[in-house]
């Protein structure tokens, strides 16, 4: 890495870093099929790795909320088809309850961690940090590719928990105990459980690697000119996603091994007084549950902004680069992503209200919580600012974008309404907690990951996404995603509870038989037009319209004065040299000002 | 590594006299926690071992600052990665508060609600070495 | 916003091309795992704060550490073996900070001959916690049992002897994989590693592990064996 250099190495010493590339980006050494595309240690091919992988997840995931669904929706019918496929999880075409909450379960699970942590932050911190802040690679490379093994690996794990014989775990992907805790409450608490934790703490020690050699990155290794506030705000956004990784996945590291022990070796660290059908009163005393839901959401809600930050960051990028203006208020979006990032560890107890906690306390964690809601308005505005007489062009990246602050906007201002405890003695646990999330945290940051693939395929693969299946995508889906969450918001104020089975048995539920239908139909075809997307995905990696200029969208970043298909080391010859900051759109009557433009004698200050 | 632009070379003498000074000064600070630990045996206001407690803490603090600064070498560092290290720690403050606070609660909603749980928890049981000598004692 | 496109940073520090903290980034990365690792550590030790804030009696500490090896039939010595274990951390520590700033001085010597010291404080407090552990065991503590009455002379629960074998054995974990970095760090050495790369940095990385090992240490001796 020759852009890193030590100022004063005690006498004459000199650090030779350990993955010395050189300055030409054609191989000089020799390159087989396994260390390029295999063991990989190019950031680039490891985002790939990344963002396919997730994809995978992306989709076992989605196809799971489709069967449950189906349950949900048609509680009634039969599809022997599902027999086929479930075997014995859906014995005469019906999903069985415990399949239900293993596909539950696991749907969580996977998307929160896999697809929305490992596929967005893995996948652009990866290929947009090098490449943004104007390095050859990752500051240690070979940590880069144990951080997506160790991922692999994970997924490896969770996948073959599907295929035991007591099915998957299936207690909810908050894993709370006694469930998590004891193996005799329930088939999915067997081995299913033990494959869980073993792929989350693997899935920790990816994030760990990930996250390390990101803040050393944008640390350590930004090229000559490029100052903390001249990087792009989608650096910003993903150092602070990294930093709460760091920070907030070892505490979850803490309480999974308190749990392995209660599980193993007669500890009651979270069990207390319990009584399990079929085997009896247990020994344990003393324990709390609600000490691992504090240390679980310690973790959980800084990981919501993990999944949320880096969409933010690829918003706001994408949203100046096409409205051709500088982003408004850079120093307010960097202050307010400071804000959210330490918020965030100050809020977890907002998902306990009800669990017993004590009010006073409680009664802090609603003031800290609603606190949050300031960072995100001037977050909001901002977009909302930079978009004002702009110069818009509508690039299916754009609208995923805009879609994103719509989004953010719909499911933030609910979870005003949640973080008040005494609302949520209503609402906890109801359709409207799950409506709040998956717009604000789930679709939202999908429509964040769809902007950042639309918008970097071209630097990724050197060929254009197809636009018209772009737009297919964004209308469908932004539809859908309303169709789908909108209506829970009522059923949730409605009473009905999360979680349940089969609500036609409640009187007080059947008023919603027809919307479940609906809401079920809605989700198939969304979830159908995702696949038309990977279609998209995959075709035009191979045939589509090919790049035949550097910088496709007439962007400043340093990304785009990289050849069409950089190298391993990403420029050829020297690293460009940065005289500006990353949001010169529409100045002194220029369209834009790359970043590595010195500063020209005539030019204005803005 | 470590002589940066604004902390000028210490000649070695110096940084092994340091070295050693700070290792007094862990040694001193832990004697003195034994002291207060062997001393809190003897008391029984609940008062003043909260206090002796207390202090302990603050030693125990003092003795990572000391190991942190010197040992780890931090203090000579630049601010700006100082801070970077000491800023984050900061969470710590309400983690710990929240944490303890609620375990607190947790005791005493278990007291109120459940009293019989904790007539059970008051109940003497007789010492192993006291059953030992009574045992003796009968033979 | 105006002064960042046209005037240079104010400082050149943070103006790119170098590190802003002047330290390669593999320093840089093991601070921060140490933080992260610190993190590990507090969420351990608050969940046993939690607990014990939770339980309405707690063993007495003193009552529970009181024996060393070779001690006479009947004698009770509370607080005396643990005070050894943590003088050897710190001494280890100590040789650890010498050995570091001997590879500062390109003194290849000096670094083999501290790096063994702190290898061997490193392995002698293992040993002793092997001793203390196996004691306890003896005694009829583990995960799961505890032996041991509240201080008040009520019946305990298992909490102090699970959080105790937990905690203390990450702790030890952590102790082990020092001691066979610090293994590998004096082979290095020996093998001239660091001599033809010019810099004995491996060993300061090396180093700042150690501490924090040490520095778990007080905090765990503070808060299981004093408090």
């Amino acid at each position: 890495m020759s852009n890193e250099v030590v100022l004063d190495l005690h006498g004459s010493t000199s650090i030779a870093h350990d993955v010395h590339h050189g300055h030409d980006a054609h191989h000089e050494h020799h390159e087989t099929f396994i260390s390029k595309y295999v063991f990989s240690m190019d950031h680039k091919m490891i985002a790939k790795q990344f963002l396919i992988t997730g994809m995978f997840w992306a989709v076992m995931g989605g196809l799971m909320s489709v069967l449950f669904r189906l349950q949900l929706g048609y509680p009634d019918s039969t599809f022997p088809w599902l027999e086929d496929i479930l075997g014995k999880w859906a014995k005469g075409g019906h999903i069985s309850a415990e399949a239900y909450y293993a596909l539950v379960t696991t749907h969580g699970t996977v998307l929160v961690f896999f697809v929305l942590t490992a596929g967005l932050s893995g996948t652009f911190a990866n290929f947009l940090i090098p490449l943004q802040v104007g390095a050859r690679d990752m500051a240690s490379p070979m940590m880069n590719m144990l951080s997506f093994w160790f991922f692999f690996l994970a997924g490896i794990v969770m996948l073959s928990s599907i295929f035991v014989e007591t099915g998957p775990f299936s207690g909810g992907w908050t894993a709370y105990p006694p469930l998590s805790a004891l193996g005799s409450a329930s088939p999915g608490s067997k081995t299913g459980m033990d494959l869980w934790i073993v792929s989350m703490a693997l899935f920790v020690v990816s994030s760990l690697l990930g996250g390390l050699n990101y803040i050393a990155t944008v640390l350590n290794m930004r090229t000559k000119g490029m100052s903390m506030t001249r990087l792009p705000l989608t650096i910003w956004a993903l150092f602070f996603t990294a930093v709460l990784g760091v920070l907030s996945f070892p505490v979850l590291f803490s309480g999974f091994i308190l749990l392995i022990f209660d599980r193993n070796f007669g500890t009651s660290f979270y069990l207390s007084d319990i009584f399990v059908n079929g085997v009896g009163a247990l020994p344990n005393e003393g324990g709390s549950a609600i000490l691992y839901q504090h240390l679980f959401w310690f973790l959980g809600h800084p990981e919501v902004y993990i999944i949320l930050l880096p969409a933010m960051g690829m918003v706001s990028e994408i949203l100046s680069t096409n409205a051709r203006k500088p982003i408004f208020g850079y120093m307010a979006m960097i202050g307010s992503m400071f804000a959210i990032a330490i918020l965030a560890f100050l809020v977890w107890a907002h998902h306990m209200f009800v669990t017993g906690l004590n009010p006073f306390l409680g009664s802090i964690f609603v003031l800290l919580t609603l606190l949050i809601a300031v960072p995100s308005a001037i977050k909001v505005f901002n977009w909302l600012t930079t978009l004002w007489r702009g110069n818009i062009r509508f690039t299916p990246a754009m609208m995923f974008a805009i879609g994103f602050v719509s989004l953010f906007i719909s499911g933030g201002l609910t979870g005003i309404w949640l973080g008040n405890s005494a609302l949520d003695i209503h609402l906890h646990d109801t359709y409207f907690v799950i409506a709040h999330f998956h717009i604000v945290m789930g679709v939202a940051s999908m429509f964040g990951m769809f902007a950042g693939i639309y918008h970097w395929f071209p630097k990724m693969y050197g060929r254009y996404l197809n636009n018209t299946l772009g737009y297919v995508h964004f209308w469908i889906t932004i539809t859908g995603a309303y169709l789908i969450f909108w209506p829970m918001h009522y059923e949730g104020l409605a009473g009905m509870p999360r979680r349940y089975y089969d609500y036609s048995i409640w009187e007080s539920f059947k008023q919603f038989s027809d919307l479940n239908r609906f809401i079920s139909t809605v989700a198939m075809i969304v979830f159908a037009t995702q696949l038309l997307f990977l279609a998209n995905f995959f075709y035009s990696i191979f045939k589509g319209r090919k790049l035949t200029t550097k910088n496709p969208w007439d962007s400043t970043t340093l990304e785009w004065t990289t050849p069409i298909k950089p190298g391993h080391g990403n420029w050829p010859g020297e690293i460009p040299e940065v005289y500006r900051w990353a949001y010169d759109y529409g100045k002194d009557g220029r369209d834009f000002i790359s970043q590595t433009t010195p500063v020209g004698a005539d030019e204005s200050v803005h | 590594m470590s002589h940066t632009a604004d902390t000028l070379h210490h000649d070695d003498g110096a940084v092994v006299k340091e070295i050693w000074k700070v290792t007094g000064i862990l040694s001193a600070l832990t004697i003195i926690e034994l002291i207060l630990g062997f001393w809190m045996m003897g008391i029984s206001s609940s008062g003043m071992v909260m206090t002796i407690k207390g202090t302990i803490v603050i030693l125990m603090i003092a003795k990572a600052f000391y190991i942190v600064a010197y040992f780890m070498h931090l203090k000579h560092e630049l601010k700006n990665l100082i801070m970077t290290i000491v800023v984050p720690l900061a969470l710590f403050i309400w983690f710990i508060t929240a944490f303890l606070y609620e375990g607190n609660s947790y005791k005493n909603l278990k007291n109120r609600y459940d009293p019989y749980k904790k007539q059970q928890t008051e109940i003497k049981v007789q010492k192993n070495e006291e059953v030992n000598e009574s045992k003796k004692t009968a033979e | 916003m105006s002064t960042i496109t046209t005037t240079a940073a104010p400082s050149k520090l943070w103006s790119g091309g170098k590190s802003p903290f002047n330290v390669e980034y593999g320093k840089l990365m093991m601070w921060y795992f140490l933080m992260s690792d610190a993190f590990t550590f507090g969420a351990f030790l608050i969940a046993y704060g939690t607990t014990r804030f939770a339980s309405n009696g707690w063993p007495n500490p003193n009552e529970v550490f009181r024996s060393f090896p070779f001690a006479p039939e009947g004698v009770h010595a509370p607080l005396v073996f643990v005070s050894i274990m943590t003088f050897i951390l710190i001494i280890s520590s100590v040789t650890m900070v010498l050995a570091v700033h001997a590879g500062k001085n390109m003194d290849k010597q000096a670094v083999v001959k501290n790096l063994i010291f702190t290898i061997i404080g490193g392995i002698a407090f293992l040993s002793c916690q092997a001793w203390e552990w196996n004691h306890l065991h003896n005694e009829g503590a583990w995960w799961g049992a505890n032996p041991f009455l509240n201080a008040d002379g009520s019946q305990s629960l298992n909490h102090f002897t699970n959080f105790f074998f937990t905690i203390t054995g990450f702790h030890g974990f952590h102790v082990l994989s020092g001691v066979v970095i610090n293994i590998v760090m004096l082979i290095m050495t020996l093998m001239d590693k660091f001599e033809q790369r010019g810099h004995y940095l491996m060993i300061e990385k090396a180093g700042l592990y150690w501490h924090f090992v040490d520095l778990v240490w007080v905090f765990v001796f503070t808060c299981f064996y004093l408090i």
